[in-house]
């Protein structure tokens, strides 16, 4: 018996139909004559190939991965709400999943019987859930609704009722899809100083998010999935930087430099090489263009992910033919790092020249970034001084 | 390349000496139920909330649906011919019979929608999910109760008691509640896979009330049939034992009995075990 709280997966392996075909009786009866001679060759797609999944009661695992990874199914299988094809699954100790419940909410029924069926369908006995009933209430700022029919509320009011059951559950294991995704922004706060508590009980975390810093402020230790395979486990920030560089060399591969509007020449330029901390960076352009427009460019920084850090636009009346522009961007609000340089063109307001697209990697040299507490996820809205200067050629 | 990184490719296909099994036993039935009783028990007073707050009449409809029959069984047999029943009148002797088939079709029919209808909830929280067609057979056991005591206003009208042989009714209650669960426990999990049969289900259960003996008595098969006819609707020797014990006086027909028993404790443990079997692919397929 394994320690409650410990999660042992061994060579998980779990398929799909490849054709998600309805399943009506209809469609049955058809493929018959198929299916019992033999033939009608089922296609399979494999979501998770010989995963591996080890976790020491405590452990804060972040789950990381593209769209069609294979997270959520795994999250399904530990949660035992699906199956492995093949592999062992052991979670030991009680469940909670943190995930968005709405589903389970019955809009006929108060946000009181709601907490209640709730808390049952989680596993709680009913003298636990009225132990736990203010709390509850208190954490999803309920108090003054909680005798209303749930049909009468709105909904980021049923979600927070919802969120706060699973909150309040005390699992040995905590396995949350994305519950950052949704309420407002003081809510996720909460949410994330929720699971920071209840780590600090020793409760053993398993994360899925697509928005990393969220990840990297919670989690010690990162799984990066891709096509249903463990590409990498380790330490969260060099895993998290792994899945970023591979997300950036796809983006960079996927670019395409030349719209109505065409981008034949990027620079960036440090003073000596690469840019520094809190020093110049100088990025020198020519765009291309069929005849004469007038139209607006953006540039941003971004780490990685498809959200800048920061953004700075200018307009421009572009020439037919070509125009050398160059920007300087005084001061670098940057730490040490490896950051992407988008680019994009836009006329009449949002109709795209040149496509916003991550254009060229650089590497910042200074002091690294400072981190905030546990369960504080930075996101770094910045104002940056900018000198713009044109040149036609 | 740091140690945390994995570049190497699994194989194409995973060894099948490792392939998952699903382990269930017959006993896991009860256990699960027990180990879920407060579960269940939220889930039925979620249904009898959610109804009673809907519907004006609220309990009430427990009851319309076997008294409506009853009238109309009273009304046509008046008219068709009369059902040769004893000494017992007939609106008692019909009454009898619908009440444990308002229960099992109440159960059919609601149980094999209560995991379609919680698709959503089952792909994300791990519950038994014998939980939801037990719920719905508790809900239509309460029914039966109100109707029970429905019962007892029309035994004072027709100024007619209950015999000493009513003790025999929690055997045959067994039976027809172990039928019944088997019953719902499938059609629970077949309409996932099989949405069409969501819409045939109340045909189905329609064309059940004719081929019981709700109506007219068991006594219209001939009796070298009977025994073929109670193994393949357990629901007749149920209908025809309750008559017998609580109208008329006599112990049920005992073979006819065993031979329903045993057909529902094979429906019950065959219907479990179907039910375990599919339920593991419920999350793939809806």
């Amino acid at each position: 018996m394994s320690p409650s709280g410990s999660i042992t997966a061994t060579h998980v392996w779990k398929r799909f139909h490849a054709d998600r075909r309805r399943r009506l009786l209809r469609d049955q009866l058809q493929t018959l004559p198929a299916r019992l001679h033999g033939g009608g060759r089922r296609g399979w797609r494999w979501a998770l190939r010989d995963v591996q999944l080890v976790a020491e009661p405590g452990e804060a695992i972040g789950l990381i991965g593209s769209n069609g990874s294979g997270k959520s199914t795994l999250l399904k299988i530990l949660t035992g709400v699906m199956y492995p094809h093949t592999g062992q699954v052991d979670v030991a100790g009680r469940i909670g999943a943190l995930i968005e419940v709405r589903a389970g909410i019955h809009p006929d029924l108060t946000g009181r019987e709601n907490i209640q069926l709730y808390g049952a369908l989680l596993g709680l006995g009913r003298r636990q859930i009225r132990e736990r009933f203010d709390d509850i209430v208190g954490f999803a700022e309920l108090e003054d609704a909680v005798e209303r029919q749930v049909k009468h509320y709105s909904t980021g009011m049923q979600m927070r009722l919802g969120f706060a059951v699973a909150a309040f559950l005390e699992p040995d294991v905590l396995l949350v899809d994305e519950v950052l995704a949704v309420g407002d922004a003081s809510f996720q706060q909460r949410c994330l100083d929720r699971m920071r508590a209840v780590l600090a009980q020793g409760t053993t975390l398993v994360f899925v998010s697509h928005d990393l810093a969220a990840v990297e402020a919670t989690c010690a230790r990162g799984v990066w999935l891709q096509q249903g395979v463990v590409r990498a486990d380790g330490p969260v920030r060099k895993v998290v930087s792994a899945y970023r560089q591979s997300i950036e060399s796809a983006a960079e591969s996927a670019a395409h430099l030349q719209g109505e509007v065409g981008l034949l020449k990027l620079e960036l330029d440090g003073p000596d090489g690469s840019p520094r901390t809190q020093g110049p960076l100088e990025v020198a352009m020519v765009l291309t263009s069929g005849r004469q427009r007038a139209c607006r460019l953006y540039l941003g920084v971004s780490e990685g992910t498809a959200t800048p850090i920061f953004l700075i636009r200018r307009d421009l009346d572009l020439p037919a033919g070509e125009l050398e522009i160059r920007c300087e961007i005084s001061r670098l609000p940057l730490p040490r790092g490896r950051f992407y340089l988008w680019a994009g063109v836009f006329e009449g307001g949002n109709r795209d020249v040149l496509p916003w697209q991550p254009v060229a990697p650089f590497d910042v040299i200074g002091p690294s970034a400072d981190h905030g507490p546990q369960g504080v996820v930075c996101l770094a809205p910045l104002h940056v001084e900018a000198s713009w200067d044109t040149a036609r050629r | 390349m740091s140690s945390f990184l994995s570049t190497a490719e699994p194989p194409s296909t995973p060894p099948p000496s490792l392939r998952y099994r699903h382990r269930y036993r017959i006993w896991a039935l009860a256990a699960a139920a027990w180990g879920a009783r407060a579960l269940i028990r939220t889930l039925a007073e979620r249904e009898i909330r959610v109804r009673y707050k809907q519907a004006v009449l609220g309990f009430a409809w427990a009851v319309v649906t076997p008294l409506v029959l009853m009238v109309a069984f009273t009304a046509f047999f008046r008219k068709a011919g009369r059902i040769d029943t004893g000494p017992v009148p007939y609106p008692l002797f019909s009454f009898v019979g619908l009440i444990p088939w308002t229960f099992f079709s109440t159960s059919v029919a609601q149980g094999g929608l209560s995991l379609i209808s919680n698709v959503p909830l089952l792909n994300k929280v791990y519950c038994p999910r014998e939980v939801f067609p037990m719920a719905s057979v508790c809900v239509a056991g309460i029914d039966s109760l109100v109707a029970s005591v429905v019962l007892g206003l029309l035994f004072a009208r027709f100024g007619f008691a209950p015999r000493a042989t009513t003790v025999w009714v929690p055997v045959i209650l067994a039976v027809q509640v172990a039928y019944t669960l088997g019953v719902t426990l499938v059609a629970s999990v077949v309409v996932v896979y099989l949405r069409d049969l969501r819409h045939a289900l109340p045909l189905v259960l329609q064309m059940g009330l004719f081929v019981t003996p709700v109506a007219f008595p068991l006594g219209i098969v001939p009796a070298n049939l009977q025994r073929a006819y109670v193994a393949l609707n357990p629901l007749a020797a149920v209908i025809d034992g309750y008559r017998r014990t609580v109208l008329y006086g006599q112990p049920p027909a005992m073979g006819l009995l065993a031979v329903a028993a045993a057909a529902s404790l094979v429906m019950l443990l065959g219907g479990y075990a179907i039910f375990k079997r599919l339920e593991a692919g419920i999350a793939d397929v809806a």
